[in-house]
């Protein structure tokens, strides 16, 4: 219950930053967008969807869903804006449980460091999840009630952002703690989803670069070791719809894989076990 | 019973690159404070104080030694369960009032919600912040933060206070209404360990005082020890002593000290306070005043660490 409280006023800490009524705002402007500009079209006998009375095209690809299209390019940039927005809102929030005056008074209370921490993290991901969820959830609600499309895929894949997100915020936890400072960890989490997307594409990127076995195998253990943020989110997407894109270029369909969630789970979990056993040793 | 006891407690911190750089805060440090008791520790700035008690609360870990605190050893839940802390330039989250503030901490603590409402309440009423409950703390003064900071370690009603520098910035009502407070809780059975820079306010109101100076103990005792009269009077005269007079109390007096009308005579034991009076009397002399004089805790203070500052 006390850890319960502590992420309770993380929480509100982290919305009164202003960063998450911002976020709430662009949310709002983008559910507006589609509340005026989708509609239905039927001509001929065919059902399409309108992006302001436009047919959207079904650009000559076999089993070309529209809707699906949309709501996977919705789902991706959304999921990219809310790590980075998510990231700028509450990469200080653990840095400020630390300044002092104010860590003294939190480690004078009867909780446990881990507990501290792990509370501090869960109330700063709290308010970017219910934040993502209230706009996949109207996107979902907007969808159905304009183009009849009742999509359940895509709300899965929302849901795959709780866990995506938690574990992201493990590398700025980890960041947070060693170094104190807000703006280093931005940078660091800023510089490793990008060399996250870089790792997941490493055997058409990175192997390249240098064609060594010891290099290629020890970029296999960063991928593994950390958490494997653009393959989630490619993988949520799946559950929307297969990549149009891909299906040109490959010729076959992904689907959802659990992996990376899994493997992403089990490197975060070490990240956020790392980080309370360096916060439970450190002196303040 | 001793409620704090340390052996030997010692802290060195490391710093710098490949922490190279050792700083000793503490060096085998022992002392106990006793139930019930006002507990002053002084010293000067970096002397060792803030760290003293963060190691009894396991704000920091101690380096070597051994220490408990309500006979529960360092580190134990138990302690942070049983003690309220003001911390030195604590700082509260501003976007909350001084009622959502003590119940957020009150809740930290795992105090029942039904009686944490009261409790914070009447603890406000008690350090004079009942109008402000409702208003943001950001807009305190720094002698209210401190008020607030006392309400926050008196919430879980704990038997052991560890206050650092509790009246810092508050004005002399203010201070004075704090050490009411504090003396009121020592009535109460609770003890009360205090670190602070006013000596004058440690004097008043503590019962022991321990001085620290670069992480080593100089002196642990009572303050009436310290403060207590040792021979040594003043007297006052209506007018200035003739030099025969003053020749006459030399003879009697192991050291006599004159500035105007007013004399200051050691004695080598209380009998001789009747002879001084009577050389004084057949001389003439009007007397004002004669009372004993009292050491000041800041001039046994100055004393001990002086020298030690100019070695």
């Amino acid at each position: 219950m006390k850890a319960l409280w502590l992420s309770v006023l993380t929480f509100r800490e982290s919305v009164l930053k202003g960063t998450l009524v911002f976020f709430f705002i662009v949310s709002n402007l983008i559910l507006l967008f589609f509340l005026v500009a989708l509609g239905v079209s039927e001509e001929g006998g065919t059902t399409s969807l309108t992006l302001f009375g436009s047919i959207i095209s079904p650009r000559g690809i076999e089993g070309f869903n529209a809707v699906e299209f949309i709501l996977r390019q919705l789902f991706g940039g959304s999921t990219f804006w809310v790590l980075l927005f998510g990231l700028f809102a509450t990469a200080g929030l653990v840095p400020s449980m630390l300044e002092k005056g104010t860590v003294e008074l939190y480690l004078s209370k009867p909780l446990s460091r881990a507990s501290l921490l792990l509370a501090r993290s869960a109330g700063a991901c709290s308010g970017i999840i219910l934040n993502l969820l209230y706009f996949a959830i109207l996107i979902w609600v907007i969808f159905g009630i304009k183009a009849a499309v009742w999509h359940g895929g895509f709300l899965l894949a929302a849901l795959c952002t709780i866990p995506i997100f938690f574990f992201y915020y493990s590398i700025v936890a980890v960041t947070a703690l060693m170094t104190n400072s807000t703006g280093f960890s931005i940078m660091f989490a800023l510089i490793y989803y990008f060399f996250s997307s870089a790792l997941a594409a490493r055997e058409q990127v990175l192997y390249i670069w240098w064609d060594n076995p010891f290099f290629q195998r020890f970029l296999d253990v960063l991928y593994y070791a950390t958490p494997q943020i653009s393959s989630m989110i490619e993988s949520a997407s799946e559950l929307i719809g297969p990549d149009f894109m891909r299906m040109r270029v490959m010729e076959s369909a992904g689907g959802f894989d659990p992996l990376p969630f899994l493997w992403s789970l089990l490197s975060s979990s070490l990240l956020y076990a790392f980080a309370a056993w360096y916060f439970a040793r450190r002196d303040y | 019973m001793a409620i704090v006891s340390t052996t030997n407690l010692s802290k060195t911190y490391c710093s710098g690159i490949f922490r190279k750089t050792h700083i000793d805060a503490l060096s085998g440090v022992s002392l106990s404070v006793e139930h019930g008791q006002i507990f002053g520790l002084l010293g000067p700035n970096g002397a060792g104080k803030t760290t003293f008690i963060k190691l009894l609360l396991s704000i920091a870990y101690p380096t070597s030694g051994e220490a408990s605190v309500l006979g529960y050893p360092l580190g134990s839940v138990a302690i942070r369960q049983n003690v309220g802390y003001l911390p030195e330039n604590h700082r509260y989250p501003p976007f909350l009032t001084a009622l959502q503030t003590l119940v957020h901490f009150g809740r930290l603590h795992g105090i029942p919600r039904l009686r944490l409402l009261d409790r914070a309440r009447s603890l406000l009423a008690l350090t004079g912040l009942s109008d402000w409950a409702n208003v943001k703390i950001k807009k305190f003064s720094k002698g209210m933060l401190q008020r607030l900071g006392l309400a926050q370690a008196l919430l879980a009603d704990p038997p052991i206070l560890f206050l650092d520098e509790p009246t810092d910035g508050v004005d002399p009502i203010g201070r004075k209404e704090i050490r009411d407070i504090l003396t009121s809780l020592r009535r109460e059975g609770r003890t009360i360990f205090l670190n602070s820079h006013m000596l004058s306010e440690v004097e008043e109101i503590s019962d022991r005082v321990a001085i620290l100076n670069k992480g080593r103990l100089l002196h642990v005792g009572s303050v009436q020890d310290i403060t207590a009269h040792r021979l040594e009077y003043e007297i006052h005269l209506a007018t200035s002593p003739p030099a025969d007079v003053l020749s006459a109390l030399r003879a009697l007096c192991k050291h006599v000290e004159v500035s105007g009308n007013r004399l200051t005579v050691h004695l080598s034991d209380q009998g001789q306070a009747q002879a001084v009076l009577d050389a004084l009397r057949a001389a003439g002399l009007v007397l004002e005043s004669f009372s004993p004089k009292k050491s000041k805790l800041e001039d046994y203070f100055i004393q001990l660490l002086k020298p030690r500052e100019e070695a």
